[in-house]
């Protein structure tokens, strides 16, 4: 542990989602272990935003095991940029192919959003490229929006895809799911939803996510939706998320993980409902804001059958591949993480 | 019954019309229609053939409809729903070669499902489909049928297994059993009927273990090695027990 924390201090990372600089990590407090599934026994999750490209089995079978049913995976970058049209293709039909696989085999339902990120927007060449590669994604089944789009830098280049992907999604007729920046957030959340506006997109198509306090109140006013990221020190911790929907009820509001390969933590959801029911929030406000609204915001896409994993998915065994990547032959699907013997 | 025949007697009036309307639109419109089909075409069992659901089966008449008067253009044009199809369109990619034009063009794409991990893919290629009987060279049918073993899948779902068998395959059949004993581990007994045309010292010897066996289908697929080869030392067997 001792190397791991020199390691980090001293090769400072960007961090993958949100970093507001001015905001200072919090020191680690001293807590009595809480047996937080206890709380939320039953319930069922679903995480519009977490990147599991980049996570392991472990975490599927965490997921699972803590209710999360269903999910949706943004397209994103991959911590540093693409250098070319294939691999950028690669990404998108992986989305769309192996990690629907894989996380089916958890009896999880896998839905993700195509769309160009702001970072790589600002390679304008292959930007412009991978534009055209976009229609032939954006239509495929279980595609439920164009994102994760939207501003990082705020450069020229940025808004220049950003807008051409605002096109993208009316014309698919899909919900748009917009990253809002790291830094100027709040003048960078008030533009992407002014451009979404300006090129005539429902506010009621559009989710609005990596909110804190400073933003949500004009993105909830205007109408769009509000999604909030629980994403340990750089983004909202689940407390202060609980005081915001006590604050400003559950409506429009929704609360992911946007776990990636940065430190994240993949059941922040059902972790936040868990801290919501200990802190006396409602269970119908919790059920919106873990479950309900994602669905409603996203299911505009016309992709979302509610019935494909309202009840407990039954895993098809004929869709259960044994290779030897996941499911070696002849093994018990389920790995018993704490036992020394590995048969 | 034909292809056409098998979705009109499930389909719904709704779905008939769409299908007839995109089977006869020109080419880019069809493409497109390929990648719409669950939106106009729900995914249900085929009541006749229970491996394919409706949404594939539409998916299959579509690429049927594709014109192959230009062969250059019509690879293009699979190559490039194939570079970029979801999991469920590459599984109806995969059912639909034997009915492609060009048939010997998509032998290395058909070794590619046989590489996949996604077991939609995977079934789609190897479980009653004619296409790897009939283009696959030996060893790529030896990858297919080891594959199936290894993974635990049913190779009795291949279609023309019996005829491919060859010796190379009953070679490699032991092999893998020699080591998956080691490991303590089992062989599916359906596997040994590939190898009594290909019987020799090292396979009689498993034959003999096998007679040995505590499982039951271990020992009766052993007596059918015995009684369905011309080897004489594992006819003996027979005769001695």
């Amino acid at each position: 542990m001792y190397i791991m924390h020199c390691t980090f201090s001293s090769l400072p990372m960007n961090p993958s989602h949100a970093q507001d600089e001015h905001e200072v990590p919090a020191q680690p407090v001293a807590e009595t272990p809480v047996d937080y599934m206890a709380h939320i026994k039953g319930m069922r999750f679903f995480d519009p935003h977490i990147h599991m490209t980049s996570r392991t089995t472990d975490d599927y079978q965490a997921m699972a095991d803590a209710g999360i049913v269903a999910l949706i995976e943004p397209a994103f970058w991959l911590g540093q940029p693409r250098t070319g049209l294939a691999t950028f293709k690669d990404y998108y039909a992986s989305l769309v192919g192996w990690e629907r696989f894989r996380s089916s085999q958890f009896g999880i339902k896998h839905y993700c959003t195509i769309g160009l990120n702001s970072r790589e927007a600002n390679n304008e060449a292959l930007a412009e490229e991978v534009m055209e590669l976009l229609p032939l994604f954006a239509y495929k089944e279980g595609v439920v929006g164009i994102g994760e789009i939207g501003f990082d830098d705020q450069t020229a280049a940025e808004e220049k895809f950003y807008r051409a992907q605002l096109e993208l999604a009316k014309e698919a007729n899909l919900p748009v799911q917009i990253h809002t920046p790291h830094r100027n957030k709040k003048e960078g959340t008030e533009r992407s939803m002014a451009i979404a506006l300006e090129h005539g997109l429902d506010p009621g198509m559009v989710i609005v996510d990596h909110n804190n306090e400073e933003t949500v109140k004009s993105v909830l006013d205007r109408g769009f939706w509000a999604a909030f990221t629980i994403y340990p020190f750089t983004k909202m911790g689940n407390e202060r998320m609980v005081e915001v929907v006590r604050q400003y009820g559950p409506g429009r509001i929704m609360v992911n993980s946007a776990a990636d390969w940065g430190i994240s933590d993949p059941l922040a959801v059902p972790k936040t409902a868990a801290l919501m029911v200990m802190r006396g929030i409602s269970p119908d406000a919790i059920r919106l804001v873990t479950y309900q609204n994602a669905i409603d915001a996203f299911a505009q896409s016309g992709q979302i059958n509610e019935a494909d994993f309202a009840t407990p998915m039954l895993i098809d065994q004929s869709e259960k591949f044994n290779g030897n990547t996941i499911l070696r032959g002849g093994q018990q699907p389920r790995r018993d993480a704490s036992s020394l013997l590995i048969k | 019954m034909t292809l056409p025949d098998l979705f009109n007697e499930t389909a719904i009036e709704s779905e008939k019309a769409w299908l007839a309307q995109k089977q006869a639109a020109p080419m880019p419109a069809k493409l497109a229609a390929f990648v719409a089909v669950p939106r106009f075409v729900s995914r249900r069992p085929v009541p006749q053939q229970p491996d394919w659901t409706m949404d594939r089966l539409a998916r299959v008449l579509l690429l049927t409809a594709i014109p192959a008067d230009d062969e250059a253009a019509y690879v293009k044009a699979i190559e490039t729903l194939f570079d970029t199809a979801e999991m469920q369109e590459l599984a109806a990619l995969y059912t639909a070669l034997p009915y492609l034009a060009f048939p010997q063009k998509w032998h290395f794409r058909a070794t590619e499902a046989v590489r996949s991990n996604m077991g939609p893919v995977f079934d789609a290629i190897a479980f009653g489909n004619p296409y790897p009987a009939q283009y696959f060279t030996e060893a790529a049918w030896n990858q297919l049928v080891l594959k199936c073993i290894f993974n635990d899948k049913p190779i009795t779902r291949i279609h023309g297994l019996l005829d491919r068998a060859n010796a190379t395959l009953a070679h490699d059949i032991s092999e893998f059993a020699h080591e998956r004993w080691a490991a303590g581990r089992t062989v599916p007994a359906e596997v040994w009927q590939l190898v009594p045309r290909f019987m020799n010292e090292t396979l009689l010897a498993d034959v003999k273990k096998l007679l040995q066996s505590p499982s039951k289908a271990d020992r009766e697929a052993a007596r059918q090695v015995c009684e369905a080869t011309d080897y004489n030392a594992a006819k003996q067997l027979m005769y001695n027990a």
